[in-house]
C-alpha cells in the first residue's frame, strides 16, 4: 500500500516536470523568427544587454549606447554583473525562459549555450551584409573561430587577449638579471624564478593566475601542447592530464610561485605591487595597470613584456581567450539586437577600446589609434597567428575547473602530480 | 527534529461526537479545510512535487534544456567515480564534526556561569545573541577583512609572536577560517539554548550536591550535563543538520577554493547545477546528502536515548 | 572563584562582540589604507552612508528586502497561524496526512530542493518577478509546528463556550485563539523576518532585475557597483545588520521563546 502511494506520488512528481519541459521542447518557446517588424532593415522597439561592468571601460561604452538611443530611437536597458556570477546568471535566465536580448560572454560559453539552441546564429543584414561569411571576414583570421559551434557563427569578438609574458624591470635588475633580454623559454623563467624568489617565499618570479578555471587551461595548454603534448583530443571526446607531458606541466606548474600570496586583486595586484616578478597576462593588463594607482608603472621603464615563452626548441603555443557578443534565440528582438552589436563594434569604439588595452579584432585594428603601434599591442598582434582557444566543446567549463582543480591541488601540495593528473582524468571523463 | 515536547504526544482534542451534533462536526471540519487548504496547497506545490521531482531527476539526464532523459542509477554510480564527491564529502565530515563540537562545548562553558541570576548575566545573555542575529551576508564581509594580510587575525597572530599566515589563500587553513566563522556566528544561538535548558533545572539536585561538598566540576559533569541531555541532544541535532547544509559560508567566504579545500557537498551540489547544468546528477548528489543527513539524525538519536536508559 | 567567573564571562562576550567592532572600525575609515580593523582612522561613517545611499543600487536593496521580509512574514503568520490553530484544534478529515506532509519537510534541506523548485516557478512563468522571489520560502514547517504547539494550549473549554454562545467556526478562530495565539505569532514573525533578512540563495537564483535584488544579492555583487571598496562594503554590511539588532533589542524575549522551542522542558 504504502509503496503504491510512494510510486504514484513518484509519478506525478515525474510528469509535473516533465511535461512542461516536453512541451517546450516542442517548440511552444520557439521564437518567430525572421521577426517581421525588421524586414524593412530598420531597429526598433528594446533591447536589453548584459555584461560584465568595468568601472574603466563603462563612461564610454555607455556614451556609445547613448549615440546608439538617439540615432536609432531604440530602448537599450544595460545590467552590468560581476564576471563570476554573469555566467550562472545567464543560466537562470536562459532556464526560466526569460534572457536578456544581447549578452557579452566568454568564448567557452558559447559551444554549450549553442548546443542547447540558446544561440541566434549571426543575422548578416543587421550587419548590412549579404552573408555571414562577409561579416566573418571584417575580423583578423582565426578570431571569430571560437565564438562558432558546428560550422554556425553565433558572435562576433571582443577584447581578444593572446597570452604575453609581464615583467618587473626593477625586480631584474635587482636579481642582477637583464631587463632588457625577458625570458623566452620555460626554462629561462624557471631559472629567472629561482634567482627572484625571496629566501620566505613572499616575493616570487613568475606567479601563476590561482583559482582561475580559463587561465590553468591556457597555462596547460601552453606547457603541454607547447611541449608536443595533447591535452584534449582532436575531436574533443578526451582529454588527459596522465601523461608525460601532462605530469611534467604540472611538475612545473608547482614549481614556480607561491599559491598563497594574497592580493585583492590576484596576481596582477601582487605584479603592481613587486611581489611578483613576472606574470602571463593578456593586453588589457598593461593600460590597466597605468589606472591601477598614483604611483603608476610605465611600460619600459618599470615594467616590460614579452611573446608567451615557449619550450626550448618547440614551436610556439599563445593561449588566447576573448569575450564574445551574442544575441539570444528567445530574443522577439534579434534583428535590433545584432544592429546594435554592429554598432558596438565599429570603427569608433574599436579605437576607444584600444585605448583601454581591449582589443576588437577587426582588420586593421592596430591602426585604429595611437596604442596600436605599441609594443604591447604589437606581441599582442604576433601572437594572434598561434593563439590557441582550447577546446571549442559544451563541456569547456568543466574541463577548465578539472585543470585548475589539478594545478591549484599541485601548488598548494594537495595532490603529487600524478595523483592530480589522475583526479583530472576522472574528472573530465565523466564530463566529456 | 523539534519533536520533543511534551505537549506532541498530548492528542489534538477534538469534540467527540455528541458533543456538538452533526452539524456541528461537519461545520468544524469546513472550518479546518478552509484555514488548512493555503498551507496544504503551499507544501504540495513546493515541498511535495519538488521532492518527488528531484527524487525523479536524480535519476536523469537533464542539462536544462529539452526534456530529462532518463538514465537509471547512472547518477549514482557516477558519484563514485568522482574525485570531487570524495573531496567534498571529508570536507563536509571535518566541516561538520568542527563547527558542531567546539562550539557546543564553549557554549556549554559559556552558558553554566551565565545561567545564573544578577544583572550582569542580563545584559550579558542579550550581548551574546547579537552575532546569531547578524546576516551571515553581511558578517561573512567582515571576516574576509578580519582575515586579509594586516587583517585582525595577523595581529592577534603577530601578537604572540606567530608569523602572519594565509587564511584565506591557504589551501590548509582555509577550512579552519571558515570553521572559526560559523562556530563565532552560532555560538550565540547555542548559549541561549543551553542557558534556557539551564534554567529550567530543578535548584533542589544542585543544592543537594552542594550539601554533599561536590566540588564544581562534579556537579558539571554527574549533574549538568546528564540533565542537560535533552537540551544537548536538540541543539547536536539541528546544529549537524544544519553544518550538512551549509552552503553560504563557503560561498561568500572562499568559493570553495583556494584548490577545492572549502568545497563542502552542498557547495558542490550548487556548482553543477548552476555553472555546469548537471540538474540530473545535482539532484542524485542532494539525495545522498538527505540519505546522509537522515542516517546521521536517527544515530545521533540512537546514541543519545540509548544513553538515557 | 567569582571574580574568575566574571572575568570570563567577559572575555568570552568580548571575544564574540570582537568582530563587530572591526566591522565598525573598518565601516568608519575614509579609505582602503588601513584595513587592520584594530584601531579607528577617524570616524568617517556618516559620510560613508551618505555615499552608500546616493548611490543607486543600496537604497533600492534596502527597501526590497524590508518589502520581503515584511511581506513574507505576514503571509507567514497568516497562513501558519490559521492551520496552525485548526491542526491543533480542530476535527478535519486529511488532518493527520497534513500534518505529517508539514513535519516530514523539516528533515529536507533547501540544497534538495532548490532545483525543482526553480523548474516549478519556472513553469508558474514567475522567474524574475516579486511573487517568485517571496512565495516559495513564505511558509515553513516551522512556522506551522509553532502554532500548532501555542495552540495545543488553547483552553478547550474556551472555544467550547465560544460554540455554545452560537459562534462560527471562523469566528472563533479570529476572535479567541488568535488574541490568545499572538506570543507564538511574534515569535513566529521575529524568527521568519531573521531568516529571510539573510537569505542569499533564493533571491540570487531567481531575480534577474537589479529592481528586485534583495540586500545579501546586493552585498555578493558590490564589487561590481562600486569596485573594490571594502570601507563602503563594511558601511554596507553595518546598514544591514542595524534592522535584525533593533528587532532582538526589542523582541528579545519572542526570540529565546522561539529559539528554545522544542529543545528545552
Amino acid at each position: 500500500m504504502t509503496d503504491l502511494t510512494r510510486r504514484r506520488l513518484l509519478a506525478a512528481g515525474a510528469l509535473s516536470l516533465a511535461a512542461p519541459s516536453v512541451l517546450a521542447a516542442c517548440g511552444a518557446d520557439r521564437p518567430e523568427r525572421p521577426d517581421r517588424q525588421a524586414q524593412d532593415g530598420r531597429p526598433h522597439g528594446e533591447v536589453s544587454v548584459w555584461l560584465h561592468g568595468s568601472q574603466e571601460t563603462g563612461p564610454q561604452f555607455e556614451k556609445l549606447v547613448h549615440r546608439y538611443i538617439d540615432e536609432f530611437g531604440v530602448d537599450v536597458k544595460l545590467l552590468y554583473l560581476p564576471v563570476a556570477q554573469l555566467d550562472a546568471k545567464l543560466l537562470t535566465a536562459f532556464g526560466g525562459g526569460a534572457p536578456p536580448d544581447v549578452f557579452k560572454i566568454g568564448h567557452w560559453s558559447f559551444p554549450s549555450h549553442a548546443g542547447k539552441e540558446r544561440l541566434a546564429p549571426i543575422d548578416p543584414r543587421a550587419f548590412g551584409a549579404p552573408d555571414v561569411a562577409t561579416v566573418l571576414g571584417r575580423y583578423e583570421p582565426g578570431t571569430v573561430a571560437p565564438l562558432s559551434y558546428r560550422g554556425q557563427a553565433y558572435g562576433v569578438p571582443i577584447d581578444l587577449n593572446p597570452a604575453m609574458l609581464y615583467y618587473r624591470r626593477d625586480r631584474f635588475e635587482e636579481a642582477g638579471l637583464d631587463p632588457d633580454k625577458p625570458p623566452t623559454t620555460w626554462e629561462e623563467v624557471a631559472g629567472h624564478s629561482k634567482r627572484l624568489t625571496s629566501a620566505d617565499g613572499r616575493r616570487v618570479g613568475l606567479q601563476w593566475l590561482y583559482g582561475d578555471p580559463q587561465w590553468a587551461l591556457m597555462t596547460l595548454t601552453a606547457l603541454i601542447k607547447g611541449g608536443g603534448g595533447e591535452l584534449v583530443s582532436a575531436d574533443g571526446t578526451r582529454a588527459s592530464l596522465d601523461t608525460e607531458h601532462g605530469i611534467r606541466a604540472l611538475e612545473y606548474f608547482a614549481g614556480i610561485g607561491n599559491p598563497r600570496l594574497s592580493n585583492p586583486l590576484g596576481a596582477l595586484g601582487l605584479f603592481y605591487s613587486g611581489e611578483a616578478a613576472m606574470v602571463v597576462s593578456g593586453a588589457f593588463l598593461g593600460p590597466a595597470l597605468e589606472r591601477l594607482g598614483e604611483d603608476t608603472l610605465k611600460p619600459g621603464k618599470d615594467y616590460g613584456v614579452a611573446p608567451m615563452p615557449r619550450w626550448e626548441g618547440s614551436r610556439a603555443v599563445v593561449p588566447a581567450y576573448t569575450w564574445g557578443w551574442g544575441v539570444a534565440a528567445a530574443s522577439k528582438n534579434g534583428f535590433t539586437a545584432w544592429h546594435l552589436i554592429n554598432y558596438l563594434q565599429g570603427r569608433e569604439s574599436v579605437t576607444a577600446n584600444l585605448e583601454n588595452g581591449i582589443v576588437i579584432p577587426a582588420t586593421g585594428w592596430r591602426d585604429a589609434g595611437p596604442r596600436g603601434t605599441s609594443e604591447l599591442m604589437e606581441i599582442a598582434a604576433s601572437g594572434i597567428p598561434d593563439a590557441d582557444f582550447g577546446p571549442a566543446i559544451p563541456a569547456a567549463l568543466e574541463l577548465a575547473k578539472a585543470a585548475s582543480s589539478a594545478c591549484d591541488a599541485v601548488a598548494h601540495g594537495r595532490s603529487t602530480p600524478a595523483q592530480a593528473a589522475k583526479d583530472f582524468d576522472a574528472t573530465v571523463r565523466l564530463a566529456l | 527534529m523539534t519533536l520533543t515536547t511534551k505537549t506532541v504526544e498530548a492528542p489534538a482534542v477534538s469534540p467527540g461526537p455528541g458533543k456538538g451534533g452533526r452539524g456541528r462536526s461537519r461545520r468544524e471540519a469546513g472550518a479546518g479545510i478552509v484555514l488548512t487548504i493555503p498551507v496544504a496547497v503551499f507544501f504540495v506545490v513546493f515541498w511535495l512535487v519538488p521532492f518527488c521531482g528531484a527524487v525523479y531527476l536524480s535519476f536523469t539526464d537533464y542539462e536544462m534544456a529539452g526534456a530529462p532523459r532518463w538514465i537509471g542509477l547512472d547518477n549514482y554510480a557516477r558519484m563514485l567515480q568522482d574525485p570531487g564527491v570524495w573531496n567534498s564529502a571529508w570536507i563536509t565530515v571535518v566541516y561538520t564534526v568542527f563547527t558542531v563540537l567546539p562550539t557546543i562545548l564553549l557554549a556549554l562553558l559559556v552558558a553554566v556561569p551565565l545561567s545564573g541570576p544578577g544583572r550582569l548575566n542580563r545584559v550579558l545573555r542579550s550581548l551574546v545573541m547579537v552575532p546569531a542575529v547578524m546576516p551571515l551576508a553581511a558578517t561573512s564581509m567582515v571576516w574576509v577583512i578580519i582575515y586579509s594580510d594586516r587583517g585582525l587575525a595577523n595581529t592577534l597572530l603577530g601578537a604572540v609572536g606567530i608569523e602572519p599566515q594565509s587564511w584565506l589563500t591557504g589551501s590548509d587553513l582555509a577550512i579552519w577560517a571558515l570553521v572559526v566563522m560559523v562556530v563565532w556566528k552560532s555560538l550565540g544561538l547555542f548559549v541561549i539554548i543551553l542557558t534556557a535548558g539551564l534554567q529550567a533545572l530543578p535548584r533542589e539536585v544542585y543544592e543537594a550536591a552542594a550539601i554533599d561538598g561536590a566540588g564544581p566540576v562534579t556537579t558539571f559533569r554527574r549533574i549538568t550535563v546528564p540533565l542537560l541531555r535533552r537540551t544537548l541532544l536538540f541543539v547536536l541535532v539541528i546544529s549537524v543538520a544544519g553544518s550538512m547544509q551549509a552552503f553560504v559560508p563557503a560561498f561568500l567566504l572562499t568559493g570553495g577554493g583556494p584548490a577545492d579545500a572549502t568545497q563542502v557537498l552542498p557547495y558542490y551540489i550548487w556548482a553543477n547545477a548552476f555553472p555546469y547544468e548537471h540538474m540530473g546528477y545535482a539532484s542524485a548528489l542532494a539525495m545522498t546528502l538527505l540519505v546522509a543527513m537522515l542516517v546521521v539524525s536517527i544515530v545521533q538519536f540512537g546514541f543519545l536515548r540509548g544513553g538515557d536508559e | 572563584m567569582r571574580v574568575l567567573r566574571t572575568v570570563w564571562l567577559l572575555s568570552a562576550v568580548a571575544a564574540m562582540l570582537l568582530p563587530i567592532y572591526v566591522m565598525l572600525v573598518v565601516a568608519s575609515a575614509p579609505d582602503d589604507t588601513d584595513l587592520g580593523g584594530l584601531v579607528f582612522n577617524g570616524f568617517h561613517l556618516p559620510e560613508n552612508l551618505a555615499e552608500l545611499f546616493a548611490g543607486e543600487g543600496f537604497p533600492v536593496y534596502f527597501r526590497n528586502s524590508v518589502i520581503y521580509c515584511v511581506g513574507s512574514g505576514a503571509l507567514d503568520v497568516l497562513f501558519s497561524s490559521a492551520a496552525g490553530y485548526a491542526l491543533a484544534q480542530l476535527s478535519f478529515p486529511g488532518r493527520r496526512v497534513l500534518f505529517v506532509l508539514v513535519v516530514g519537510t523539516l528533515a529536507l534541506a533547501p540544497m534538495v530542493m532548490i532545483i525543482p523548485v526553480f523548474l516549478i516557478v519556472k513553469e508558474l512563468g514567475w522567474v524574475n518577478t516579486i511573487q517568485g522571489v517571496i512565495v516559495p520560502g513564505m511558509i515553513s514547517a516551522f512556522g506551522v509546528f509553532l502554532v500548532r504547539q501555542f495552540a495545543l494550549g488553547v483552553p478547550k473549554e474556551l472555544i467550547f463556550a465560544a460554540r455554545v454562545d452560537g459562534a462560527g467556526e471562523l469566528r472563533i478562530f479570529l476572535r479567541v485563539a488568535l488574541p490568545l495565539l499572538r506570543p507564538a505569532l511574534v515569535t513566529l514573525f521575529l524568527i521568519h523576518f531573521l531568516a529571510q533578512w539573510d537569505n542569499l540563495l533564493w533571491p540570487l537564483i531567481v531575480a534577474n532585475d537589479p529592481a528586485l535584488w534583495s540586500l545579501p544579492v546586493g552585498l555578493a555583487n558590490f564589487q561590481s557597483e562600486h569596485g573594490f571598496n571594502y570601507h563602503l562594503m563594511t558601511a554596507a554590511a553595518l546598514v544591514t545588520a542595524v534592522p535584525p539588532f533593533l528587532l532582538l533589542a526589542g523582541l528579545q524575549r519572542y526570540y529565546v521563546a522561539g529559539l528554545t522551542f522544542g529543545g528545552v522542558k
